[in-house]
């Protein structure tokens, strides 16, 4: 039989402390396979195969010890059924605990190169306790069978766990150190389909402050929501900046040519400003009004007679806006004269309406 | 009878910090001014003193807050009368050089960002250089914060046209 061949051969390559043990379970064919198991990480290079089978040889030389006097010299099949179960089955759980704590640290690590080291850590234990059901298929093959299959799936599971975690993760750390640099920011998660390198998420993340920046804009500008399209609105808001800068240009040449026959007490000014001020706000009819004629002409020095063409029209549009109890002031005051007398009853005027 | 209450006016709101300043320069101007002044070169100066007036407390309302006002504040400071406040301005100069040095090191580096990433980059090259030359201190920013100043930018503006519409229509008959 073959595993009597196999026999001398670990045989030969055991030391003299095990060689007593070897002598005292020849009878059982497994323990050869056993020892080779144990040996042939020895000749493998991988570390953390090492590491795994760090647990189930101890066991199994305690296991050994333990069984070795009551039971085993008193060998029947159902005695080699419990040991061989009881034997299977912390090794199967020493492996899966491993398994599962390297897949752990997987998890915890970063980067692509985790994904091959749970599918080689996966690969090594399944040969491992792939070799054990096959020594024994000879005595106990339907023990072993659906041990095997549970095991291949636990193993798949957990391949595929560890597969779409490391994704998790990636995204998971991308986010976090997203976090870290800018805590008040936006999170970004890596959609399906899109590219989750580090550049790509931080490009995504710009833009989408941008756009969130320029649906701000399209809001302040009025108009701006039809349009669709960032350069149109773009256009549109610096058309309407513009037209912005150009009317306080208007408004300051009007208040410097209006001004000389105006001396006002500086206190009802106020008072009246700031009633005046919160009642109406500037309606958007008024700038299309203005901005045709601001396209007339493009000289400055024109504008001084445009502007007296303006004061008449001023108060037509102007007192659209102005709440209803200002117009009956401003309409006493059309007769307006420098005089201090006419500067009281205005300013007594705005004071009772506030 | 309905009972007319006018709303109370937040004092410390960006339109009345505005209308308050405005309105104090406007006065001292008008108190500069000599009596016999319709000819257009004296309004044209007038015109200039009350355009400066009115971007000086629009920035003064807004202090430091924003990169705009601060280069707008510059702006009117070194532009008119370099013989005095030159310290001031020197201060002001170098605090501003420094900022835009370190902006333009954003610059540089958002520059070529902005160009690479998708249709939106090469878009808003050609539009952004319009908007930094509108926007006082816009040459050394990147777009996000570019469009942040504008958005305060226009609506300082729209307040500063409505303060001053109000006192032009208060005025003029």
């Amino acid at each position: 039989m073959e595993s009597n061949a196999g026999t001398t051969e670990p045989r030969s390559n055991l030391t003299a402390s095990d060689g007593a043990q070897v002598t005292a379970l020849e009878s059982l064919h497994f323990t050869d396979e056993i020892h080779r198991l144990i040996s042939a990480p020895v000749t493998d290079s991988s570390t953390s195969f090492m590491a795994l089978l760090e647990l189930p040889p101890p066991q199994a030389v305690e296991l050994l010890h333990s069984s070795d006097s009551p039971k085993l010299l008193a060998t029947s099949s159902p005695n080699v059924e419990d040991f061989k179960g009881s034997f299977h089955f912390p090794s199967n759980t020493g492996l899966i605990e491993r398994d599962a704590r390297f897949s752990g640290e997987a998890n915890n690590s970063n980067g692509k190169r985790n994904s091959p080291e749970p599918k080689d850590l996966s690969a090594n234990p399944e040969k491992a306790v792939k070799s054990e059901p096959a020594e024994t298929e000879s005595s106990q093959p339907l023990v072993s069978d659906p041990a095997l299959e549970k095991r291949s799936i636990k193993r798949k599971d957990r391949e595929n766990k560890v597969k779409g975690s490391t994704k998790k993760s990636k995204t998971a750390a991308n986010e976090s150190s997203e976090d870290a640099e800018k805590l008040p920011y936006v999170h970004v998660r890596a959609r399906r389909g899109q590219a989750t390198d580090s550049h790509s998420l931080a490009e995504r993340a710009r833009r989408e402050k941008i756009n969130a920046r320029m649906k701000l804009l399209q809001e302040l500008v009025p108009g701006c929501n039809k349009i669709s399209g960032t350069a149109l609105v773009l256009d549109e808001i610096i058309n309407h900046a513009q037209s912005l800068q150009q009317q306080v240009e208007f408004l300051s040449m009007r208040l410097a040519a209006v001004n000389p026959r105006i001396d006002v007490n500086l206190d009802s000014i106020l008072t009246s400003e700031s009633g005046s001020l919160m009642d109406s706000n500037l309606p958007s009819l008024v700038m299309p009004v203005m901005w045709p004629e601001v396209q007339g002409n493009g000289h400055r020095q024109q504008y001084l007679h445009q502007w007296h063409v303006d004061a008449l029209h001023q108060p037509v549009w102007g007192r659209e806006e102005v709440c209803n109890n200002y117009i009956t002031p401003e309409n006493s005051l059309l007769t307006y004269d420098s005089s201090t007398n006419s500067e009281t009853l205005h300013a007594n005027q705005l004071k009772m309406e506030l | 009878m309905n009972k007319y209450n006018p709303p109370r006016m937040n004092p410390s709101s960006l339109r009345s910090r505005f209308a308050t300043r405005f309105l104090r320069t406007l006065s001292k101007i008008n108190a500069q001014k000599p009596t016999s002044s319709s000819s257009p070169t004296e309004i044209f100066r007038r015109y200039r003193r009350i355009k400066a007036a009115a971007d000086k407390s629009m920035a003064y309302s807004v202090r430091s807050r924003r990169t705009w006002s601060r280069a707008m504040l510059w702006k009117l400071r070194t532009r008119p009368c370099g013989r005095r406040s030159v310290k001031t301005s020197t201060i002001i100069k170098s605090r501003e050089a420094r900022k835009t040095r370190h902006e333009k090191q954003n610059k540089n580096t958002t520059t070529t960002t902005t160009t690479t990433t998708g249709e939106d980059g090469v878009v808003f090259g050609v539009e952004a250089d319009e908007l930094r030359e509108l926007v006082p201190g816009g040459e050394a920013m990147d777009l996000y914060n570019l469009l942040d100043e504008t958005a305060h930018y226009i609506k300082c503006l729209t307040t500063q046209v409505q303060v001053m519409k109000k006192i032009a229509d208060f005025y003029s008959p």
